[in-house]
């Protein structure tokens, strides 16, 4: 026993030594951990929630997308080049035909001094030689003389309206179709508003509010609303609230044929009322509704009302 | 209790060494006490494996040498003096008590036959039963250990925990750092039992069946002499 003893005694010694030595020495260094924060929202906020993008910084409230600092004016179309505000339009027309406003800005700016000169000229000429022969010429002249007074003025006091009947108009030629063509690259103005903002922020820009996250009745009152062909008198009619009952298999087809709860005195109840049961049994397979929430629309009853479509 | 204050308060928590010398040292008295408790009866239950193992190796050895000469033909009365000599152990011890009671029987100065078959039977069965007690002998601590080692070390747990939450309340900080260190002592109580009490109930099987059968190949070994004597004393009267 004594033997036992001593070699039970030396061999706990041994693996207890041998357990310090290679048992795990290292200190437990559990770092804290992060905190999560959540928000609690109920079904309608999450219906009507705004897609945004995930890694966009935290901005305080939405900024609509803003290129240059101006007067508000958002962007219809986003993919298209941004130029400067300056509108650099040019008519096509000028491309075939050589610019013309520029002369009558000569006529319009000369009229004082140079007018006068060539008008001497003829003047003498045609008197010093056939003075006595030439009658009508000479009197032809006296008479351009005296005319181009008054028409010089004239030219001076409304210059546009001899720019007017001047310009050409620009004719259709299927040759040169091509010269007609804008080949800029499509274009668009920049969005101005307050504050430049290049990137669309957290939660904006393109949110798709109820198409993205609906619930279950959402998405069947969106169906129904497809599928329901309002009526035409049925349309304008006020006070005419249909409410059909609905029950459900859960693959989502009918149970049972819609069912009609009220009824109206309306003339054209009847005909609202059939065109609603119609809609539900034409739709039939709402297989988008979760099978998991079964419970939840196994029996739904809607009230189809022709002003607002309809609520449920 | 601001959060530089928990910093501190558990600071020395979470710097605990987890080395198995750290989790001893960092330890309640009472759970120190178990894994003190636990260790020793560890010492022991292998101590008793030892020596078990030990003995049994022994018994079957003679066992083995004694049935040897025993049917290699010698005389009665030359093994038993031969036998008689040492102290005798098992089967030898058998057999010397069984023939010291037939001789004082034949060589006393009454011959006392009549009851002698039954006198021997009696004197065998009491040798069988003191040689098994001496192969039984401590095979009970290791039950005891075997089975309550476990509990042991699940107090020394329950323990440990308990000071580990009271750390919590006092911390007032559940995060895993102040959690940690106070269960990886707690459970190493268990660990250690755990570690005491599977040998054992491992060996007191393997013993207990051990000693079962070199019971049977005495109880054997007795009938047969029985049966040799009785014939002997048959054919004496």
């Amino acid at each position: 026993m004594k033997a036992g003893w001593t070699i039970s005694a030396v061999l706990h010694g041994a693996v207890l030594a041998w357990g310090l030595v290679t048992f795990v020495t290292k200190p437990l260094n559990a770092t804290p951990p992060e905190f999560i924060s959540t928000d609690i929202i109920s079904d309608a906020d999450f219906s009507q929630i705004t897609q945004g993008i995930r890694s966009a910084p935290k901005a305080e409230a939405p900024k609509p997308l803003v290129e240059k600092i101006a007067e508000a004016r958002p962007v219809e179309e986003q993919t298209a080049k941004v130029i400067d505000n300056k509108p650099e339009i040019v008519p096509t027309a000028d491309q075939v035909q050589p610019p013309k406003p520029p002369e009558p800005k000569k006529a319009e700016a000369k009229p004082p001094a140079p007018q006068p000169q060539p008008k001497p000229e003829p003047k003498q000429a045609f008197a010093k030689e056939p003075a006595p022969k030439v009658d009508p010429i000479a009197e032809a002249i006296k008479k351009d003389t005296k005319k181009p007074e008054p028409k010089t003025q004239q030219k001076a006091e409304t210059p546009p309206k001899k720019v007017e009947p001047a310009k050409p108009q620009p004719k259709f030629d299927a040759t040169r179709i091509a010269a007609l063509l804008d080949k800029r690259d499509p274009q668009r103005k920049a969005a101005t508003g307050d504050t430049l903002s290049n990137t669309p922020s957290l939660g904006t820009a393109a949110g798709r509010a109820v198409t993205l996250s609906q619930n279950e009745l959402d998405a069947l009152r969106a169906r129904l609303r497809e599928c329901w062909n309002v009526p035409v008198g049925v349309a304008e009619a006020r006070d005419l609230v249909v409410t059909v009952r609905i029950q459900f298999k859960q693959d989502g087809s009918l149970q049972t044929d819609p069912r009609l709860m009220n009824s109206g005195s309306h003339p054209a109840f009847q005909v609202a009322a059939e065109s609603a049961l119609r809609a539900v049994r034409t739709c039939a397979p709402y297989s988008f509704l979760p099978a998991a929430k079964y419970e939840a629309w196994k029996d739904v009853i809607v009230d189809f009302d022709p002003r607002d479509m309809f609520r449920g | 209790m601001n959060p530089t204050d928990v910093a501190q308060s558990v600071l020395p928590l979470t710097s605990a060494d987890l080395s198995i010398w750290g989790l001893f040292w960092s330890a309640h008295i009472v759970v120190k006490a178990v894994m003190i408790g636990l260790l020793i009866a560890s010492i022991w239950v292998w101590a008793i494996v030892i020596d078990k193992t030990l003995l049994y190796a022994r018994t079957k050895r003679a066992m083995d040498r004694f049935e040897q000469t025993f049917w290699s033909g010698q005389s009665l009365e030359e093994l038993y003096r031969t036998q008689s000599a040492r102290p005798a152990h098992s089967m030898a011890a058998l057999f010397v008590a069984a023939m010291r009671e037939w001789k004082r029987s034949f060589e006393g100065a009454s011959r006392a036959i009549g009851g002698l078959q039954m006198r021997i039977e009696k004197v065998m069965d009491v040798t069988i039963a003191r040689e098994i007690e001496r192969l039984e002998r401590r095979l009970l601590v290791l039950a005891t250990v075997g089975s309550a080692g476990p509990f042991i070390g699940l107090f020394g747990t329950v323990w440990g925990i308990m000071t580990s939450f009271q750390s919590i309340a006092a911390s007032k900080n559940t995060s895993l750092a102040v959690v940690a260190p106070g269960i990886a002592e707690a459970l190493f109580a268990t660990a250690i039992g755990l570690v005491a009490a599977i040998p054992a109930t491992i060996f007191y099987n393997k013993f207990v069946s051990e000693v079962n059968k070199q019971a049977q190949r005495l109880e054997g070994f007795a009938d047969e002499f029985a049966a040799i004597l009785s014939r002997q004393i048959d054919e004496a009267a």
